[in-house]
C-alpha cells in the first residue's frame, strides 16, 4: 500500500505539468522523424534486409516511444540529489527499505510518461507514416511483459549510477556514459544485426538490448522469445547487484551539503 | 568607446576566472572533457555505422554527413560558449533577476553575457575530430580542394551568428510568456538535429521550414552544397554572409522590443 502510495504521488506531481508535456511531446516526435528520414533516405538506393523502409520506419517509432519508460527515466533515481543536499541521510533512515521506496517513485513516474509520452508520441506517428498495429494479442502481451521488465532493468541500472554518488562527485559521469552505451549497444537507432560484428556480440553480453531491441522486436513479431529469459535473469541480476550495493552504502554514509 | 573597453576587460577577466576554477579540479576537467566528447562521437557513430553499411544517403557520403554534422556541432560550440546565458534567460525571467541586469549601465545584452562562460572542451574535441576526419577523406577521395579547408572557420563563425540569433530571438519570446524551455527544444534543439544530415532526405516543407522559418539550413546545408557538393555557386556564400548579418540585425531588434514588454516577475 505504501508503495502504491509513493508511485501514484509522483504519478500526480507529474500530472500538474500535462499541458507543457504534451506540447514538447511535438519536438520529441521531431527527433524519431529525424531517424525515420534517415532510414528511408538509406532505403532509397539500398535495400533494407527483411526490415523493408516501412519495417524501418515501424521499428524508430516504437523505440522513439518506448525511451520514454526505458531511458529517459530519472537521473540516477535523484540520488544525487540527495547526497548533495543530505536528504539521502534521511532516506536511509526510514523504515522502507532504499531500493523499494525509490523504486516505487520511479514506477509512479514511468507510468505517467507512458501514458502522457509514450503513447502519444506513438499516435502521432501512426498517423503520420500510416504504422499498422500488431493484430494478435500475443504480441501485445509479450510486448508489455518486455517493456515492464526493460523499465525494471532501466530502474537498476540508474540506481546503481545514483548510489555512486555516495563515493564520487561525478556520478553523472556514469550517466552520461551510459547514455552514450544506450546509443549504440540498444539498438536504439541500429538494429542489433546490423552493428559491426564485434560491437554486436559485445552488445549481446551486455543488459543493453533487453532495454529497447527486445521489446522492439516483440513488438514488430520478429521476436524471440526465449530473450525473455534474458530479460529476467538481467533483472534478477541487476537487483543482486542493487542490493548488496544499498548494503554496503548502508555502513557509511558521506553527503557533501547541509 | 570607454565603457566597451571596460566591458571587454570585465569579460576576459570573467574567461580567465572560468578557466581558473575549472582548473582547480583538473583531473575531473579532463576526463570530463573526454567523456562529453565520447557520448557525442557516439551519436554520430551510430548513424556512421548505417551510413558505411548502406553506402551514404541521397548521394552524400559518410564524409560529406559527417562535415555537415562537424560544422554544426562547431558553429552551436561558438555559439554556447560565448552566449551560454542567452539560451538560459528563462531563469533570470522566472527568478526575477534579470531587473538587476536592467540597472546596469550598459546594453543589457552585453550585461548579460559576461555571467558566464562556459568552457566545452569535450564538444570541440568532437567536433574538430569529425571535422578532420571528414575533411581528409573528402581530400583523399579528391572530391575537395583545400579551398573548402580555408573556407570551413568562415561558414563555422556565420553559423555560430545564425545560431545566436535564433537563440536570441526565442529568449526573447520570453518577455511575453515567461517560461520558454519548450519552444527551446524545439527551435534550437530538434531544429539543429534536424539540419545535421542533408536536409535533401526530408519532406519538402520540412526542408523549406528549416531553411526559412528556422534558418538553421543556412549553418551548415546551403554553404556545404558549394563547398562540399561544388552544386550552386560562390555566391552562396555570399548569400550565407548576408543570411547571417539580417538574421543578428532581426534577432537585435525583435530583443529590443521585447524588452519594452518586460515584467517583472520575481518577489
Amino acid at each position: 500500500m505504501l508503495y502504491f502510495t509513493l508511485a501514484s504521488k509522483a504519478y500526480a506531481r507529474n500530472l500538474q505539468y500535462r499541458g507543457a508535456h504534451l506540447i514538447h511531446n511535438l519536438a520529441s516526435a521531431m527527433f524519431g522523424f529525424i531517424y525515420a528520414s534517415i532510414w528511408i533516405g538509406v532505403g532509397d538506393h539500398a535495400s533494407l534486409g527483411t526490415y523493408g523502409i516501412q519495417g524501418m520506419v515501424s521499428y524508430i517509432s516504437f523505440t522513439q516511444a518506448a525511451l520514454w519508460v526505458t531511458s529517459f527515466i530519472s537521473n540516477g533515481l535523484g540520488i544525487p540529489q540527495s547526497v548533495r543536499t543530505g536528504h539521502i541521510s534521511l532516506d536511509l533512515m526510514r523504515p522502507v527499505h532504499l531500493f523499494s521506496h525509490l523504486m516505487a517513485r520511479e514506477w509512479g513516474q514511468i507510468a505517467y510518461q507512458f501514458i502522457y509520452k509514450s503513447i502519444p508520441i506513438y499516435l502521432i506517428y501512426v498517423f503520420v507514416f500510416s504504422l499498422q498495429l500488431p493484430m494478435q494479442w500475443t504480441t501485445y502481451c509479450l510486448t508489455a511483459l518486455s517493456l515492464a521488465g526493460a523499465s525494471y532493468l532501466a530502474i537498476c541500472m540508474n540506481y546503481l549510477i545514483g548510489i555512486s554518488a555516495l563515493w564520487t562527485t561525478e556520478s553523472s559521469w556514469l550517466y552520461w556514459g551510459n547514455h552514450a552505451l544506450i546509443n549504440l549497444l540498444s539498438g536504439f537507432f541500429i538494429p542489433l544485426e546490423w552493428l559491426p560484428g564485434g560491437l554486436e556480440k559485445l552488445s549481446w553480453i551486455s543488459p543493453y538490448p533487453y532495454l529497447l531491441y527486445v521489446p522492439t522486436s516483440m513488438y514488430l513479431e520478429r521476436g524471440n522469445i526465449a530473450w525473455l529469459g534474458g530479460t529476467l535473469i538481467w533483472c534478477v541480476l541487476m537487483t543482486a547487484v542493487c542490493l548488496l550495493a544499498t548494503r554496503v552504502a548502508r555502513r557509511k554514509v558521506e553527503v557533501q551539503g547541509g | 568607446m570607454n565603457s566597451l573597453q571596460t566591458w571587454m576587460h570585465m569579460y576576459l577577466l570573467l574567461i580567465r576566472t572560468t578557466v581558473r576554477s575549472r582548473m582547480q579540479y583538473k583531473f575531473n576537467f579532463v576526463i570530463g572533457s573526454f567523456l562529453a566528447a565520447f557520448i557525442q562521437i557516439s551519436e554520430f557513430l551510430m548513424v556512421a555505422i548505417v551510413l558505411a553499411r548502406f553506402g551514404g544517403i541521397r548521394g552524400w557520403s559518410i564524409h560529406e554527413v559527417g562535415y555537415l554534422v562537424a560544422v554544426m556541432t562547431l558553429s552551436k560550440t561558438l555559439y554556447r560558449t560565448i552566449a551560454d546565458e542567452v539560451h538560459h534567460l528563462e531563469k533570470y525571467l522566472v527568478s526575477g533577476d534579470f531587473d538587476q541586469l536592467l540597472t546596469r549601465p550598459l546594453p543589457v545584452l552585453l550585461a548579460l553575457m559576461p555571467q558566464s562562460f562556459r568552457i566545452m572542451i569535450g564538444e570541440v574535441m568532437q567536433g574538430g575530430f569529425i571535422l578532420w576526419w571528414s575533411l581528409a577523406g573528402m581530400l583523399q577521395a579528391g572530391t575537395i580542394g583545400w579551398p573548402t579547408v580555408w573556407w570551413t572557420p568562415f561558414i563555422i563563425l556565420t553559423g555560430a551568428i545564425i545560431l545566436f540569433s535564433i537563440g536570441l530571438a526565442t529568449a526573447t519570446i520570453g518577455f511575453w510568456t515567461t517560461r520558454i524551455s519548450e519552444l527551446q527544444t524545439f527551435t534550437e534543439d530538434a531544429a539543429r538535429s534536424a539540419a545535421q544530415y542533408p536536409l535533401a532526405i526530408y519532406p519538402k516543407w520540412l526542408a523549406s521550414f528549416l531553411l526559412y522559418a528556422i534558418p538553421v539550413g543556412f549553418v551548415n546545408y546551403l554553404p556545404s552544397l558549394y563547398l562540399v557538393k561544388g552544386e550552386l555557386g560562390a555566391w552562396v556564400l555570399a548569400v550565407t554572409t548576408a543570411m547571417a548579418l539580417i538574421c543578428l540585425a532581426a534577432a537585435l531588434r525583435f530583443w529590443q522590443f521585447g524588452i519594452t514588454k518586460y515584467q517583472s516577475t520575481g518577489s
